[in-house]
């Protein structure tokens, strides 16, 4: 107990501090802000153009895909509010800022994980709320408690699949010193697989991107479960357990790679 | 007791040796010219509770490399290194606790942020109560003036004060060992003068042990008990600055003016190396003969209007071992 309160107060902390560093520079944040409305705004329209000639994308209406949209785009949000910087691990480890956090008496993956808070992040989450939001109106999404809870267990959980794949991927960079490239292509992978029912990709990629990259728990059986779709798979469980188990599968995962690659890490010159 | 302890302790980087141009580019991609650097190459030292240990050695030499294993940031590739009897890579939190950690090269605080915002957020990683916190404070103050510039963001502050506000950042927790990787790297006489204060301060007061590493030997001369030199990741001497003196450069020079040119000046114990005019060098051996005993033999002598001695030049010492070592040992190979 008193080791959870030393860990929150740590993390409490040090994000506040990470986001009064970027309110320093308010220019950015305000310049990014009216950038990311556009994108997501193109990408919902897209699928409405696209139901409004083809009828349904691999079975899926309009709303109902507006639905799927709005989960992936949430979890997107929040992943990028709280580990957005996975993407720049290589700017940790060329830089050497991991000198400083191996230097604490302090877990390395929890002083990288709470060291930044993206404030731009904050949009993604408003407009995937409103997206979201916009496509419960459209499937006439029932608002009982037990939906809510449901609801909000598994878009934490489709976050933490996000994050936890982001982090096992850039760790590369502990290898190579680069994951740029790596992190514009797990961007690109989970836009196609989370904002696009999985129904529309061959039957050995689906089973791939349930088993081994499992980007189907993040809106794809979520949205299933909710919309009483057969997705054609059989889970053990409702998506409100599966997807945050798998969640934290993913996590541990996750923070194993992380620490595997710490210990090649070599810091820098000088 | 024993702080430190490290035994034949290595590490070796590979790097890939970059061509120039497109052509160099693909070929480095196709096959990479694997190079191995033995930074650090089988090095065994003891430190003693108490001790300030000056690393010293040409650039590269794998003196911030040493620092690194010994605070846990890097592995070693082979050999061992012990704090308090702990390893810093099994017992690393337990370790790090310990450690105070000054990298003049680079910033341990946040760059952007205040310097009171970096020492409020060490305050909660390191769990130091408010009294406790206040207390340092106060202290760091005394000998730093940290109160002046604790407002201000890092990135502007000058080097001298980011330099104090590292030192403090270091030391917040009272720990008993510190690590200080040219600590006045770049400083003005004021700024060393202080940054050198507060070391014997801290060493008298709390028996802090302090490695440091520099490229000063003012640092060396006025702080360090024991010098360590460093060169192509081997250790070449070890010792109090005094015995390696002796050793390297045994010599002292007493230097004559006499009432005229032409009387020959000698002396069993020294030898006269030069003389021209009035002026007279001789040379001899402080375990051989003390300087007075060679002044008052020579005044009964010879007609001595002045004289002074010269010690042998530290850094004229210290270039030539640095020297010495290059041609015996190189720390690349492929
Ligand atoms: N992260 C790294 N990757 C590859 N090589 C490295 C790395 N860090 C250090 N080296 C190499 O190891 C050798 C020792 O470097 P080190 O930084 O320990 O020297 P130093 O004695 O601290 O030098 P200086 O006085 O210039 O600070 C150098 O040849 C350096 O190029
Ligand atoms: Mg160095």
């Amino acid at each position: 107990m008193d080791k959870l309160r030393y860990y929150l107060s740590v993390a409490s902390y040090s994000m506040k501090l990470s986001m009064k560093k970027q309110l320093e520079y308010p220019m950015e944040i305000i310049s990014c802000f009216a950038m990311i409305p556009m994108m997501y705004a193109t990408g919902i329209l897209l699928l409405y153009f696209l139901t409004q000639n083809l009828k349904s994308i691999g079975g899926w209406t309009f709303p109902q895909l507006a639905f799927l949209y709005g989960i992936g785009d949430l979890s997107h949000g929040i992943m990028v509010v709280f580990s957005v910087q996975n993407w720049f691990l290589d700017r940790y480890v060329n830089r050497g800022e991991f000198d400083r956090m191996l230097l604490r008496p302090l877990n390395v993956f929890f002083q990288f994980s709470v060291s930044y808070v993206n404030i731009i992040g904050i949009m993604d989450v408003l407009v995937g709320l409103s997206v979201f939001i916009y496509s419960c109106v459209l499937v006439k999404f029932s608002w009982t408690f037990s939906n809510i809870v449901r609801l909000v267990v598994i878009i934490l959980g489709a976050a933490l699949i996000r994050s936890s794949i982001f982090t096992i991927f850039c760790s590369v960079a502990f290898w190579t010193k680069r994951c740029s490239a790596v992190t514009a292509l797990m961007n690109d992978m989970l836009e196609r697989t989370t904002l696009y029912p999985m129904t529309i990709y061959p039957r050995l990629l689906q089973l791939m991107l349930t088993l081994i990259i499992p980007v189907a728990f993040i809106s794809f059986f979520s949205s299933c479960c909710f919309l009483g779709i057969d997705s054609s798979f059989r889970l053990p469980a409702d998506a409100a357990v599966m997807t945050p188990a798998i969640g934290i599968i993913t996590f541990i995962l996750a923070q194993a790679v992380f620490n595997w690659g710490l210990r090649n890490y070599e810091s820098s010159g000088s | 007791m024993i702080v430190i302890s490290a035994d034949q302790l290595s590490k070796k980087f590979t790097v890939i040796r970059r061509e120039k141009g497109l052509k160099g580019a693909l070929s480095s991609l196709i096959h990479p010219e694997k190079i191995t650097v033995n930074a650090v190459d089988n090095v065994s030292f003891k430190i003693e509770k108490g001790e300030i240990v000056g690393f010293i050695g040409p650039n590269g030499a794998g003196k911030s490399t040493t620092v690194k294993m010994m605070t846990g940031i890097l592995h070693p590739t082979s050999g061992s290194v012990e704090i308090n009897g702990l390893s810093p890579f099994k017992d690393r939190k337990k370790v790090v606790r310990e450690l105070g950690v000054v990298f003049g090269q680079r910033t341990q605080l946040y760059w952007d942020l205040r310097l009171g915002e970096s020492f409020e957020l060490l305050k909660r990683i390191y769990q130091i109560s408010d009294s406790m916190y206040k207390a340092n404070m106060k202290q760091m103050d005394e000998v730093l003036g940290i109160n002046e510039f604790i407002h201000i963001p890092v990135r502007q502050l000058s080097l001298g004060q980011r330099m104090r506000g590292e030192l403090a950042a270091a030391m917040l927790h009272s720990p008993p060992v510190l690590f200080l990787d040219e600590p006045t790297i770049g400083l003005d006489v004021e700024g060393k003068h202080s940054i050198r204060k507060f070391i014997r301060e801290i060493n008298q007061r709390y028996g802090t042990t302090v490695i440091l590493t520099t490229h000063d030997l003012d640092d060396v001369e006025q702080l360090c008990s024991r010098l360590i030199v460093i060169n192509h990741g081997r250790i070449v001497e070890d010792g109090p600055l005094q015995d390696i003196a002796e050793r390297m450069a045994p010599y002292r020079f007493l230097v004559l003016e006499i009432a005229s040119p032409g009387i020959g000046i000698r002396h069993s114990l020294a030898d006269t190396v030069r003389q021209n005019g009035n002026q007279v060098w001789l040379r001899f051996r402080k375990s051989e003969i003390s300087a007075s005993r060679l002044i008052s033999d020579l005044c009964y002598s010879y007609p001595v209007l002045d004289l002074k001695i010269k010690e042998p030049d530290i850094e004229d010492m210290i270039r030539e071992l640095y020297k010495l070592n290059d041609k015996t040992g190189s720390g690349v190979c492929n």
